[in-house]
C-alpha cells in the first residue's frame, strides 16, 4: 500500500530538522502550530534539550485564528518576545495548519523584521515532508543571511562541516571525531554547521577552502556556498579507516582543484576479505550520504558489495547505480532479500526475514532517544573493530 | 517580466479581458503565460479554440501524483500564449484557495518561468480575494501588478472596492499593488462617471476603457478571442493598446 508503514517507524518531519538544525545558534524559533504536545519537537528528537538552552517556541494557533487569518497575532507575540529576549534572529517555522490555510510565512517576517530590526525569516514546513529537507531549508538561509561575503579565504587548508544534527549524527562523539579527522590529516577545522560552532564561526564560513558535506541536509547550504564565495564540496562521511583516508584525499584535491567531488562514488571494493567470511552483500538503510559512506567504507574494508537503501528525499546524484531510492516500506521489504544482511536502525527490523543477518545501527531520526546509548561512532575506526550492540 | 494579476467581480468579464489581453501581447510579439486561477478553469479556452488544458488539479486527481514535465499541464494557444489552469477540487469538498497556493509551487518545481522564459505572464484570478490562497498570485515573487476589472454596476464597484481594500491591508507584506482599473463597459447609465468617481476616490487610474462589443461574444462562441477573429476591430486595437500601455510602463 503507497505511503504506510504498517510495520516500521517514520522519519521526524521537517520542522524537527529546522529546530534541530538551529538549537545552538542563539536564534528564537518559533513553530507557528496548534498548542498540544509540543515536547515532540524538542525532547523526544532532542538529545541536547537537557543539556544545552534554547528559544524553541509554539504559537499556539487557535481555531478562529486559522480561520481568521489572524497574522496580527501572531507577529505581536514575536515581537514582544524577541523584545524580552533579544534573539540573534527569529524563525517562524510552518506546520499542517498554516499550510493549509495558506499562511505567508515569509510576509509574516518580513514585517516582524521590519518591526524588531532583528533578522527574521519564514520556513515554510508542512509536517508532511521529512527532517531533511527542514535541516535543508534552514542551513541553506543561515548561509544566505549571515555568511560575510567580504571575507578573504584561510592560508591554510581550513574545512567547514556542513549538514551535521542529532538527528542524524547522534550526541555520540561523531561530529567531534570528524574534526578530530580533519585536524590530522593536516587540515584545520572551520565552522561546522551546526553542532559545537557559534554563529560568529558561521558567520565566517566563506574563508574555507573546502566544505565537506556530511549529509543531505547540508547539500543546499554548501551549494549556497560555493555560490556565493566558489568554495568547493565534498560530500561525505568518514566512517570506517580506509574510507576515512580515502575522503581526506578528497578533501584535499578538491583544495587542489575547486572541484566538487561526491566522495564516495568511486570507492569499491579493494580486498576480498570480509567480516563474518560468509557475507557477500549488505544493504545500508539510512539518510543518503552517512549510509552511502558506510557502505564505501564497508566495500573498502571488508570487501563485501555493500548498496544503499534510502528512505528518505535526496538528490540522485548523492546514490550509486544499483542504490534503492524509495520511502514505501513495500519497496523496502521487495528488495531485502536482495541482500545477505542489512544495517539499519533497529525499528527497521520487522522488516528482514530470518534469513537476513540484521545490524542494528540506530538512528535519531528514525528511532529517537531510544537507543542513544549503544550509538557507535563510526567515525575514522577499523570497521572491524567495531562491537555491535543488541539493540 | 511582466506579472499581472487580473481581479473583479464574478461574471464581469476578467478571463475575457485578460485572453485578449494575453493575445494582444503575442500579437506584440511577447511570449505570454496565462494562468487561471479558478476552480471552474475556463480562463483560456478561448485561447485554446474551445479545446481545453486539463487543469492541474485534474491532473493530481487523475493520476495521484504530480507532473513531471510542463506539457503534462500546460497548452499552446493562440499566438504561442501558453495556457496552465489550476482547476479545483470536487465542487463542495476540499480546499480551493489550497489549491492554487499548490499549483503555483508546482510550477515553480517545474521551473516553469526558467524554462519557458516569458516576458508576460498573467494570472486570471477568481472573483474576490476571498482567502490566502487567492491573493496567493499577489505575493512576493508572482505578480507584481494588479489590474481590477469593473463596469459601472453597483455590485461590480462593490466587489472591486473589496479588492482594493484587502491590496491596501497588504502593504506591508510587500506583496503586488493596484496598477490601474479597466473599465469594462455594461452600457450602464452614468457608467464612465462612476467607475471615475470610484477610481479618484481611490487614487486609481482607468488603465483602459473597453466598450461592449457583440463581437466578443461573437467571437468567443467561436472559441477564440476578439483579437485572433478581428485584430482590426475597434475593441481589439482597445485591447492592443492597453498591451502596449503596460509593456511601456
Amino acid at each position: 500500500m503507497k505511503q504506510v508503514a504498517g510495520l516500521i517507524s517514520t522519519y521526524s518531519s521537517d520542522e524537527f530538522g529546522i529546530c534541530s538544525a538551529l538549537y545552538e545558534l542563539g536564534g528564537m524559533v518559533v513553530m507557528h502550530d496548534a498548542s498540544g504536545c509540543n515536547s515532540t519537537y524538542t525532547t523526544h528528537d532532542e538529545p541536547r534539550w537537557y543539556e544545552v538552552d534554547s528559544m524553541i517556541y509554539i504559537s499556539a494557533i487557535s481555531e478562529m485564528e486559522a480561520i481568521m487569518g489572524d497574522d496580527d497575532k501572531l507577529i505581536g507575540d514575536l515581537v514582544e518576545t524577541a523584545g524580552e529576549l533579544h534573539p540573534g534572529f527569529i524563525a517562524v517555522v510552518g506546520a499542517p495548519i498554516p499550510y493549509m490555510i495558506g499562511t505567508d510565512l515569509g510576509a509574516i517576517a518580513a514585517i516582524t523584521e521590519k518591526r524588531t530590526g532583528i533578522p527574521c525569516f519564514g520556513f515554510s514546513a508542512n509536517g508532511m515532508q521529512n527532517y531533511t529537507k527542514g535541516i535543508s531549508m534552514a542551513l541553506e538561509k543561515i548561509v544566505e543571511r549571515f555568511c560575510i561575503r567580504e571575507i578573504a579565504g584561510t592560508k591554510n587548508l581550513s574545512v567547514n562541516i556542513i549538514g551535521a544534527t542529532p538527528l542524524d549524527f547522534s550526541v555520540n562523539g561523531s561530529v567531534d571525531s570528524i574534526k578530530e579527522w580533519i585536524q590530522e590529516q593536516g587540515m584545520e577545522v572551520g565552522a561546522c554547521f551546526a553542532m559545537g560552532s557559534t554563529m560568529e564561526e558561521i558567520e565566517k564560513a566563506g574563508q574555507a577552502r573546502v566544505n565537506l558535506v556530511v549529509s543531505y541536509g547540508g547539500l543546499a547550504a554548501a551549494k549556497k556556498l560555493k555560490e556565493i564565495f566558489g568554495t568547493p564540496y565534498v560530500v561525505g562521511v568518514p566512517l570506517g579507516k580506509a574510507f576515512a583516508e580515502y575522503l581526506g584525499n578528497a578533501v584535499k584535491k578538491a583544495a587542489e582543484t575547486g572541484e566538487c567531488v561526491i566522495g564516495y562514488r568511486d570507492a569499491d571494493i579493494c580486498g576480498e576479505e570480509t567480516v563474518t567470511g560468509s557475507l557477500k552483500s549488505l544493504a545500508v538503510i539510512g539518510e543518503s550520504v552517512y549510509s552511502a559512506s558506510l557502505a564505501a567504507a564497508i566495500r573498502m574494508e571488508c570487501g563485501i558489495d555493500a548498496r544503499v537503501f534510502c528512505p528518505l528525499d535526496t538528490e540522485p546524484e548523492l546514490l550509486r547505480e544499483g542504490d534503492l531510492l524509495t520511502p514505501e516500506e513495500d519497496d523496502l521489504m521487495e528488495h531485502l532479500p536482495e541482500a545477505e544482511g542489512v544495517i539499519a536502525d533497529p525499528l527497521y527490523r520487522p522488516l528482514c526475514s530470518e534469513n537476513i543477518k540484521f545490524y542494528p545501527l540506530p538512528h535519531e531520526a528514525f528511532s529517537g532517544r531510544i537507543y542513544d546509548a549503544v550509538n557507535p561512532d563510526l567515525v575514522n575506526r577499523e570497521l572491524r573493530k567495531v562491537e555491535v550492540r543488541e539493540c | 517580466m511582466l506579472k499581472l494579476a487580473i481581479y473583479g467581480k464574478g461574471g464581469i468579464g476578467k478571463s475575457t479581458t485578460t485572453s485578449n489581453l494575453a493575445a494582444a501581447f503575442a500579437v506584440l510579439g511577447k511570449k505570454v503565460i496565462q494562468i487561471g486561477c479558478d476552480p471552474k478553469a475556463d480562463s483560456t479556452i478561448n485561447l485554446l479554440g474551445g479545446n481545453p488544458v486539463k487543469p492541474v488539479m485534474n491532473y493530481l486527481r487523475e493520476y495521484d501524483e504530480e507532473p513531471e514535465r510542463i506539457d503534462q499541464i500546460a497548452k499552446e494557444g493562440f499566438g504561442g500564449v501558453l495556457c496552465i489552469e489550476t482547476g479545483g477540487p470536487t465542487p463542495g469538498l476540499g480546499c480551493a484557495g489550497r489549491g492554487i497556493i499548490t499549483t503555483f509551487s508546482l510550477l515553480e518545481d517545474l521551473e516553469l518561468f526558467e524554462t519557458y522564459q516569458p516576458d508576460v505572464v498573467l494570472y486570471d484570478v477568481l472573483g474576490d480575494v476571498v482567502c490566502g490562497g487567492f491573493a496567493a498570485p499577489i505575493r512576493e515573487g508572482y505578480a507584481s501588478g494588479i489590474l481590477i476589472v469593473t463596469s459601472g454596476e453597483k455590485m461590480a464597484l462593490y466587489a472591486a472596492n473589496n479588492i482594493n481594500t484587502a491590496v491596501n491591508n497588504f502593504e506591508d507584506r510587500g506583496y503586488a499593488s493596484v496598477k490601474g482599473i479597466i473599465l469594462n463597459r455594461r452600457d450602464v447609465e452614468n457608467e464612465e462617471e462612476k467607475v471615475r468617481e470610484f477610481a479618484e476616490k481611490n487614487g486609481l487610474e482607468i488603465v483602459a476603457d473597453i466598450p461592449r462589443s457583440q463581437d466578443i461574444i461573437r467571437f468567443e462562441d467561436r472559441g477564440m478571442t476578439v483579437i485572433e477573429g478581428d485584430v482590426n476591430l475597434p475593441v481589439s486595437r482597445k485591447y492592443l493598446e492597453l498591451a502596449k500601455r503596460l509593456l511601456e510602463e
